[in-house]
């Protein structure tokens, strides 16, 4: 596509992760601490590399959605001089579609049902999905599978974002904090993002391709643009 | 004649289609005592809604034009502008919105936020307007004002908060229970004139005591005092809780809800308390004008009707008398006799009659303060323009966008020929947004605005009120070309027949412009164009821009810089530098890569969950963009960016895929590129109307 050199600053292709398909990723930390512009980030890697992106955004309205987006798209194109950066801009909106819901309307069946609908009309095939703001408090396990199963037979992959609280200290053997510490084993990828004392963030893998990390791979991200500071 | 400005509130009231403001404007006109029956918008009587001025309107039902109306409550007097609700209108709404202090954002309780509420919302947030919500139609079956409230906060961002609870929804809707004094307030007679106060029902007790709690908690924010007295926990005083809510309200960050049913006469007497309790007067917002002799830099506007004179023309109206100006005046007064000077052609006019506009009535008054919304006769201006006495300010220009779509028209005969200019000229005065010229090529007439409806509305106009009948061809869009690269030129005009001749060569290049439609940039060194000739060149490219060789349309977003050339002592001349440089023009433009640009709209479509496939589709078809969907329960948006070409004809396709109950709305966003296919059968067509003509 000609567009990957924009890419290197991601944390994805710095730590290698998210290249194949029908794997469920998984990003956790603190309220505020920029998962939502860690997803975009995931989202914009697929884009550039010429895949498709649905970005489920639950509880959050289109234009805010987009404005990340957009955001995260000026500051990539301040950063790299490129040559008609309109082409850019469109290519990014023609392979991302942003779904809002209401939290309590977002279900696997609807899901499905949404995701039909734009395969079926050729209108939009998806290779990647990305769940902001799902509720996993009150999700069970298998409606969790049932997500993951559905991924399986589209072919996609799938990026959940999780806040995990403060005062909650449930944590699972692997290190994979509450509420996702009984069904981190769903996950092929596992990322958590920590404050750090000098305003940055880092960020450790707990788990890639399905394999456990030990000791996670710190990498200090930019807080406003969760990219890599330095690499 | 010098009144207290405090006591003057300027609103608007803006919403969605259908969601009753014709209907509120008349219960308030009527509580006002400013006229003495209700009659229905769509009644029985066919008289119609006294808002509703025009033919048209009172047929379909809707409101397009704003009527300015006065009316006084409780020793305050109050200028209500009516908007209109359906979005290619929205310059009227805009221009309503620059003159207001304030606007009650109405909103139907089964409805709830809709994508023209949307657009308004954001019109009211660019111009700094606070509002008050008030839910209607809370009588009708599926009312659900808490739903609407909470979706004033997830789709319009607003921080919403309600300040009075129903008794009784739907067809059971009795009254409603003031938040701030904890009251149970019922409306009796058959007009609900007479406001029945009572203790709140048991049964609502707990949950009012609830809502009051979360109303405290929002608006002790704006208030230390109020945040204090609540933590000593003694009695709180209501006007302490009215100051809080209307300094929030003041601030923007605070939008107080209030609910009724306008209809049944409901809770419209409790809005007009808000009104005057909440919305700012005059004195409390700050606007700006720009100083004409001093580089239009910005000034404030004093309010006070000891200073000059400045006053916004906003809205014209052709009335019986001839032409009516509906003007607000933000410092100074002004008088009958009184001279006044329009500041953007420094004519001056005399102050004949000056009236306050009742709807359709009016009322002739002497003079008119700091402040005030009134109309003046035989004023000959257009709309937008600044008068001023003592001062050379003009208001800040409103954002005018420009049109989209244009049609060509043809009288029917030589008497609806007349009429059909006079018509044009007027409207073309009223509305900004509305253009119209004559194609020299086919002569034919062409109108240009902002929507297929928008064109519509004003060619029924001419039918009922100008009695021209006219012939409409099939709608254009308004292509653009601009060019992707840039482009050396270098041209020499020569001509040598006999007597003098004509000589000049202009050299430089074309580049891409990213913002703006033309630049000049004059980079000659050395005199090698003499300076006389420079403007001459200027010409000459802004002469080339207005049609290029793709479609014929106009070129945009160019920078052209001179910086060689040569001249002739006896055989250069302005019309040699002219030619010279349309010739340079086109030189540079066919190297330069032009392209066909075309207007993209933002479109939403919204409607019941299960056609969401096929309204994407549809879309989808169109060559359209799917920027995202929105889905609540079984209600769901669809935002898409559409090229406009595409969109003739789609309320009827959208009407067939969705049994009707969906609609959509739509305003421009931006120019972009044609896909090549698309540009290759523009070019075609337009070559092949060339070798026609």
């Amino acid at each position: 596509m000609g567009y990957e050199p924009l890419v290197q600053q991601n944390p994805l292709r710095v730590l290698n992760m998210g290249r194949e398909n029908n794997q469920m990723g998984l990003v956790m930390a603190r309220a505020g601490l920029g998962k939502t512009a860690l997803l975009v980030q995931i989202a914009l890697d697929a884009i550039l590399r010429g895949k498709r992106v649905i970005h489920v955004s639950i509880g959050e309205t289109i234009d805010k959605t987009k404005s990340w987006y957009d955001d995260i798209l000026q500051l990539i194109l301040q950063e790299h001089s490129i040559n008609k950066p309109h082409e850019l801009i469109d290519m990014v909106a023609h392979h991302r579609m942003i779904m809002t819901f209401k939290v309590a309307a977002f279900t696997r069946s609807r899901l499905e049902e949404r995701l039909n609908d734009l395969i079926l009309q050729d209108i939009f095939r998806p290779n990647c999905l990305i769940v902001d703001g799902f509720d996993f408090e009150s999700t069970d396990r298998e409606a969790l599978e049932d997500i993951k199963n559905l991924m399986e037979s589209m072919n996609m992959q799938a990026w959940f974002s999780a806040t995990h609280h403060r005062d909650d200290s449930r944590i699972s053997p692997t290190g994979v904090p509450a509420p996702c510490h009984e069904i981190d084993d769903l996950f092929d990828m596992i990322i958590l993002l920590k404050p750090e004392r000098d305003a940055t963030i880092q960020l450790d893998i707990i788990r890639n391709y399905g394999a456990q990390v030990e000791g996670g791979k710190g990498l200090l991200l930019d807080p406003t643009t969760m990219m890599v500071k330095e690499i | 004649m010098k009144k207290d400005l405090k006591k003057v509130r300027n609103i608007g009231i803006s919403a969605h289609i259908d969601s009753g403001k014709t209907t509120l404007t008349e219960r308030v006109l009527y509580y006002t005592q400013r006229i003495h029956a209700i009659h229905e918008v769509r009644g029985k009587d066919g008289v119609g809604a006294t808002m509703d001025s025009m033919e048209l309107e009172k047929e379909r039902g809707i409101t397009i034009q704003s009527a300015a109306t006065y009316c006084s409550w409780k020793d305050s007097d109050i200028n209500i502008i009516d908007t209109p609700g359906h979005v290619d209108f929205t310059i009227e709404v805009e221009r309503a919105l620059r003159v207001l202090d304030g606007a009650v954002l109405i909103l139907c309780s089964v409805g709830g936020v809709q994508s023209q509420s949307i657009t308004v919302n954001r019109q009211m947030t660019r111009y700094k307007v606070p509002r008050i919500a008030f839910i209607n139609k809370c009588d009708r079956t599926g009312a659900n004002p808490y739903r609407v409230t909470q979706q004033l906060r997830d789709k319009l961002d607003l921080n919403a908060i309600m300040i009075q609870l129903p008794i009784g929804l739907e067809s059971d809707l009795e009254g409603m229970i003031d938040l701030v004094a904890m009251k149970a307030v019922y409306f009796d007679g058959d007009q609900g004139d007479t406001i029945r106060i009572e203790e709140i029902p048991a049964p609502l007790r707990e949950e009012a005591e609830g809502k009051r709690e979360e109303l405290l908690d929002a608006v002790s924010m704006f208030s230390d005092e109020l945040m204090e007295t609540m933590l000593e926990e003694t009695e709180i005083p209501e006007a302490m809780i009215h100051e809080a809510i209307r300094r929030g309200t003041l601030s923007l960050e605070l939008t107080p809800v209030m609910i009724g049913s306008a209809y049944k006469n409901k809770g419209v007497q409790l809005l007009l308390d808000a009104v005057i309790a909440y919305l700012p007067c005059p004195t409390d917002v700050e606007n700006t004008a720009l100083d004409l002799d001093q580089g239009e830099s910005e000034v404030v506007v004093s309010n006070n009707p000891e200073d000059p004179l400045v006053a916004l023309a906003f809205k014209l109206e052709d009335g019986r008398y001839g032409q009516l100006t509906y003007i607000r005046t933000y410092q100074g007064m002004v008088q009958k006799g009184d001279t006044i000077i329009n500041s953007r052609t420094g004519k001056k006019s005399k102050v004949g009659r000056l009236v306050r506009m009742h709807a359709n009535e009016m009322e002739e008054i002497d003079g008119a303060g700091s402040g005030d919304i009134v109309a003046l006769f035989g004023i000959d201006c257009a709309s937008g323009d600044t008068f001023c006495n003592g001062v050379n300010w003009s208001m800040s220009s409103m954002h005018v966008p420009a049109p989209v779509i244009s049609l060509a028209i043809k009288p029917i005969d030589n008497k609806a020929q007349i009429n059909m200019s006079k018509a044009l000229n007027r409207f073309t005065k009223e509305d900004p947004t509305f253009k119209t010229f004559v194609d020299h090529e086919t002569s034919e007439t062409i109108i240009s605005g902002m929507g297929e409806l928008h064109l519509e509305v004003y060619i029924e106009r001419m039918k009922r009120e100008y009695k021209a009948e006219v012939e409409v061809g099939a709608p254009q869009v308004a292509y653009r070309e601009t060019i992707t690269q840039r482009a050396a030129f270098d041209y020499t005009h020569k001509k040598q027949t006999g007597g003098s001749g004509q000589y000049g060569r202009v050299g430089g290049f074309l580049e891409p412009l990213e913002e703006g439609e033309y630049e000049f940039v004059d980079g000659i060194v050395g005199g090698v164009i003499p300076r006389e000739f420079i403007s001459s060149c200027d010409k000459g490219f802004q002469k080339s821009m207005v049609k290029g060789t793709l479609t014929g349309a106009q070129i945009t977003g160019v920078r052209v810089t001179i910086n060689d050339g040569s001249y002739h002592a006896v055989d250069s001349s302005d019309i040699a530098f002219q030619l010279a440089s349309i010739g340079a023009f086109k030189q540079g433009y066919s190297k330069a890569m032009p392209v066909i640009m075309e207007p993209i709209m933002k479109v939403a479509v919204e409607g019941p969950s299960e056609f969401q496939g096929a309204v994407m589709g549809s879309l989808n078809q169109r060559r359209g963009v799917i920027v995202g969907t929105f889905e609540e329960g079984n209600y769901t948006v669809v935002e898409a960016e559409m090229p406009l070409a595409e969109m003739f004809g789609y309320s009827t396709t959208l009407r067939s895929l969705t049994q009707g109950k969906a609609e959509f709305t739509m305003e421009f966003a931006t120019y972009k590129q044609v896909p090549k296919g698309v540009a290759e059968e523009l070019h075609k067509a337009f070559e092949a109307q060339k070798k026609d003509a």
